[in-house]
């Protein structure tokens, strides 16, 4: 049986399990079995939202009194105060208190009612990362290799960026009769721009004298692993691990996908912001992770009156679908709108 | 199966939330599965679980500040509150709450942790069969409706489906 009969089968049994008809075979599957115990866990997003609202500063620190002592000896009763104030709360309920609150409360709904408060409403976009930003010149910049040579690799200047690499580039040539001759190249977007020269080296390099393919292992030229030039692991320049130059992470361009917010909770509005009715759009600047993480947060656009916070506080609740190269979840830079609107 | 392991600074934990409500998000954070497990298992549905659940962390919080700790795990409070509300709960539907000591008993601590271990074991999932185990079995979804919400075929999401419960079954392996 092949790999999809097998999702097939797996997911037929699934659809039984989640219908609770009969004939599924949890006792001897343990991936149904698995599948059994994964039906009763909590929604992340009932326990995301019940962490805001628990954590929401309207709600005040010690609005009940009631210990833990006090909780376990109240028993049934102690749960909820009775609105009939027969409670055995710590105080002796009023009935006042009720009609106080429900004054109140009546009052606020007919101010509001009335416009004089100002509804906020945000607006986000999460899908207007920057994906019209071409390559990274501050990619997962490469790293390069040599040939075990016990002299430091020379210094020179890259070869040119390719989105092929056919050869990698090589100070020492070991075999100078090829059957096939190719230019060697890194890989990376043809349009990154680095100094160019005759000689091919590290550009950081402290070895000017003797011709070396550095100390890696790899084939190429450098301190590192891989088939590019530098101390890191890939194909392209610098101390990183893939294609491009640098250490950072990507930005969406060909061959990276950018990354997609799957759960986004809107931002609250500043009190400051709302009084003078300020409105507008923070940019911010962002890396997701391979996790689907925000990390490395920073202002690209500002808007004030706390609203940065407020962006910033609302994103780094954000989770999302990462970006990906070649079908493998990777870091990515983006720039994401978070929109204020009063109206 | 080993338990999960008990985060040793409890005290501190709860000394800075007492302080500073947000630092409740840790204790809320380490506690959650746990106290939503023991309730999920006596509770008629999901609706009515999360109800509890949730009331149980707002009494937590409220009367956090007269928390003194004695050296006693932080959940252990938490199971104090949640076996009150539970027991309320109960009453109030006429069944008798004595069968909740009798429950706990039943072997309920080896399923809290498994469950837990569990809910922290999908959250470590790569992120696209994570997605699928959320939507496919927690949220109960389609196939079809996964599919259009990935933007992949059905096909796919049956195969992300499988390597999703074949990972997870991998690492509650290594944790057993």
């Amino acid at each position: 049986m092949n790999r999809q009969a097998i999702a097939d089968e797996l997911d037929s049994q699934v659809e039984m399990l989640l219908r609770g008809r009969d004939g599924v075979r949890t006792a001897s599957d343990p991936l149904l079995k698995l599948g059994a115990e994964l039906i009763v866990l909590p929604s992340p997003e009932f326990r995301s939202r019940l962490k805001d609202e628990l954590l929401e500063p309207s709600r005040g620190f010690g609005s009940a009194t009631a210990s833990f002592e006090q909780v376990s000896a109240s028993g049934l009763e102690g749960i909820a105060p009775l609105l009939g104030g027969k409670g055995p709360s710590l105080f002796p309920a009023d009935h006042r208190s009720f009609l106080v609150s429900f004054a109140s409360h009546a009052a606020l709904i007919a101010l509001i009612a009335s416009g004089i408060f100002v509804v906020r409403n945000t607006t986000v976009k999460p899908t207007s990362l920057t994906s019209e930003l071409t390559y990274p010149l501050a990619g997962q910049g490469g790293g390069g290799s040599g040939d075990h040579s016990a002299v430091q690799v020379s210094r020179g200047t890259p070869p040119k960026f390719s989105d092929q690499q056919l050869a990698p580039p090589a100070i020492v040539v070991r075999n100078p009769e090829p059957k096939l001759a190719v230019d060697a190249h890194l890989l990376g977007p043809p349009d990154i721009k680095l100094p160019q020269s005759n000689n091919i080296g590290d550009l950081v390099s402290s070895n000017i004298v003797m011709p070396s393919n550095g100390s890696g292992a790899g084939g190429a030229a450098g301190d590192g692993s891989g088939p590019g030039l530098g101390s890191g692991k890939g194909p392209g320049v610098g101390s990183g691990n893939n294609g491009g130059y640098g250490g950072g992470p990507f930005r969406p361009s060909t061959g990276v996908m950018a990354p997609r917010a799957i759960y986004n909770p809107e931002p609250e509005y500043s009190d400051e912001a709302r009084r003078v009715k300020h409105q507008g759009v923070v940019v911010l600047s962002l890396i997701v992770d391979p996790q689907g993480q925000a990390r490395n947060i920073r202002v690209a656009r500002s808007l004030g009156m706390g609203l940065d916070e407020k962006a910033i506080d609302a994103v780094k609740k954000w989770r999302f679908a990462p970006g990906t190269k070649d079908g493998l979840p990777v870091a990515v830079q983006v720039n994401v709108e978070v929109n204020f609107r009063l109206y | 199966m080993k338990a999960l392991e008990r985060e040793p600074d409890d005290r501190m934990l709860i000394e800075a939330a007492q302080r500073e409500r947000s630092h409740f998000a840790e204790l809320y954070e380490q506690n959650f599965h746990r106290v939503y497990t023991f309730i999920a298992r006596r509770a008629a549905g999901r609706e009515e679980a999360q109800d509890l659940t949730a009331e149980v962390f707002h009494q937590a919080l409220a009367s956090l500040e007269t928390f003194k700790w004695q050296g006693t795990p932080f959940i252990a409070w938490l199971y104090g509150i949640a076996t009150n509300v539970l027991a309320a709960h109960w009453h109030k539907l006429g069944r008798d709450p004595d069968q909740l000591s009798e429950d706990w008993e039943q072997g309920g601590t080896d399923e809290i942790e498994r469950r837990a271990m569990l809910a922290e074991l999908v959250e470590s999932l790569l992120p696209d069969q994570r997605m699928v185990i959320v939507r496919r079995f927690i949220e109960q979804r389609s196939i079809r409706e996964v599919a259009q919400e990935l933007g992949r075929s059905e096909g796919a999401i049956k195969q992300l489906q499988l390597r999703a419960l074949e990972s997870l079954r991998d690492k509650v392996g290594r944790k057993i």
